[in-house]
């Protein structure tokens, strides 16, 4: 039933400026038409605007405004990330969910998204704000299989990459903050929280967690948070459709990732380097101890190298770096 | 400069080998190992205010012994509160849970909660034992294998290797 629905909604979507008859949707799902005709009904239900006209077929003219898991699989044109999708009104975590599916052999690319998070969760357990609607809370369940588990951090950029794209391409021009953190004018857009379970030679999943803030205005965030971070909306000042990010931001990261298996970091470094937050400033880092060093760039491997003044480099792999 | 860990290391494969003497030298830092002979242990030759002591870990204990003789000797100099060292002997252990890559050790899934494990603590395969964070990148790393947790080799806080032990485990 779902994945027929799912099959419908593509195929609606690839067509959306032309009317598919009911008799093709009939032949490719291998479904009668009068089935096609019911899943239509139940479309128009979560919100779709279907317009059927006779000799003509049908066509979507508007998706639903509250997401659900049609409307997030509408449009969608990745391969394999969100293929499989799970929806909640509200949930706990996504993470949490992600650990549970995971263990449950989720397929690679499953995504497990919400609408509003009750603990939302950052870094060390830190609160991440999921205000309800108005931003996109969602983990990804990755599977590598030719990734080794040392290299598994290399992610954290490759996603970071990802989303200055979708900002990019929204409109907005962002920075990355090493490792991952996207900012805007100096205040944070994205979080994100990426856990791992792997042997020492093999992983076994990798959750991607990933907070956009979009359509927030400044009041929505805490009074401790308003000189910390920020959205899409409080910087360009345009309201944007949660789905429709949602497919931007599916469709690089699925891009990046397969570039990073295929490709290897280097691609991704170029790209990093590019959109790096403070290159060449001086910075305060705290390892045991707090010390000022200069940002020069990423390591092949994606440690943050840093330059003392006498211009000796060092890499750092895990450091609180105060920007 | 070395660590701790890596000194291990070093004593542990000087120990099988047929070398007697070993010394490595940085700027600010000298290592000087030296087997013994059977006999009385010779007398470390690094200057007396940088001598550490040498503690020798016992099963699921710290308390120090008095030397064997047919233990290395081993003298470091290190900044001092990096006062922590043992000697590689034959602890009670049975399985190493090493480090699957460079990183920050977290003892505790928060700072402001417990450790996931303490010294003496029964594990499971599937128990969380520590996470190894880096570049924001967590690693929970489990157990593996279902025993005792006999001794902790690293601290809440501190970079880790690929590779370096973590935990020492005695199997149930």
């Amino acid at each position: 039933m779902e994945s027929n629905r799912t099959k419908l909604i593509e195929l609606l979507s690839n067509h959306s400026d032309t009317y598919v008859s009911g008799e093709s949707l009939s032949k490719q799902l291998g479904i009668s038409r009068s089935a096609i005709w019911k899943h239509m009904n139940e479309l128009k239900k979560v919100g779709y605007q279907i317009e059927a006209v006779r000799n003509k077929g049908y066509r979507i003219t508007g998706v639903p405004s509250e997401l659900s898991a049609s409307s997030l699989q509408w449009g969608l044109s990745t391969n394999w990330l969100g293929k499989n999708l799970i929806h909640h009104k509200s949930i706990d975590s996504t993470q949490f969910s992600g650990h549970d599916l995971a263990r449950e052999d989720a397929p690679h690319g499953t995504v497990i998204i919400a609408d509003h998070q009750t603990k939302g969760r950052g870094r060390l357990k830190r609160q991440w704000h999921s205000e309800d609607k108005h931003g996109l809370w969602f983990t990804v369940i990755l599977r590598p299989t030719s990734l080794e588990p040392k290299d598994a951090n290399q992610l954290t950029l490759v996603a970071a990459v990802a989303l200055v794209e979708t900002f990019r391409h929204l409109g907005l021009d962002v920075k990355i903050k090493w490792p991952n953190d996207v900012f805007s004018r100096g205040f944070k857009l994205t979080g994100i929280l990426t856990e791992m379970q792997a042997e020492q030679d093999q992983i076994e999943y990798i959750l991607l967690g990933i907070g956009m803030n979009i359509n927030q205005e400044r009041e929505h965030f805490p009074e401790e948070l308003r000189d910390k971070v920020t959205s899409l909306k409080i910087e360009t000042g345009k309201a944007n459709d949660l789905a429709h990010v949602f497919h931007e931001v599916a469709q690089r990261l699925e891009e990046k990732y397969d570039t990073f298996i295929k490709e290897g970091f280097q691609p991704i470094k170029r790209e990093w380097e590019q959109h790096a937050y403070r290159l060449n400033e001086w910075l305060t880092i705290k390892t045991k101890d707090s010390f000022q060093a200069k940002f020069v760039g990423i390591q092949h491997d994606g440690a943050l190298l840093i330059e003392d003044e006498y211009g000796k480099q060092t890499a750092l792999y895990s450091a609180e770096i105060y920007w | 400069m070395l660590k701790v860990q890596e000194i291990r290391e070093l004593i542990k494969l000087i120990d099988e080998s047929s070398i007697t003497e070993f010394k490595y030298e940085t700027d600010n830092a000298e290592v000087h190992l030296k087997k013994g002979t059977g006999e009385a242990p010779a007398a470390p030759t690094a200057q007396p205010s940088v001598v550490q002591p040498t503690e020798q870990s016992a099963p699921a204990s710290t308390s120090e012994k008095p030397e064997a003789a047919s233990q290395p000797e081993k003298t470091a100099e290190k900044p001092a509160e990096k006062q922590e060292e043992a000697v590689d002997t034959p602890t009670d252990y049975d399985h190493e849970i090493t480090s699957p890559m460079v990183g920050t050790f977290y003892a505790s899934p928060s700072p402001d909660e417990d450790p996931y494990v303490k010294t003496g603590d029964r594990v499971e395969g599937n128990s969380v034992v520590c996470i190894v964070e880096a570049m924001k990148l967590f690693n929970e790393i489990e157990a593996e294998v279902n025993g005792e947790i006999v001794e902790i080799l690293v601290e809440d806080g501190e970079l880790v290797e690929y590779g370096q032990p973590l935990f020492r485990i005695k199997k149930a």
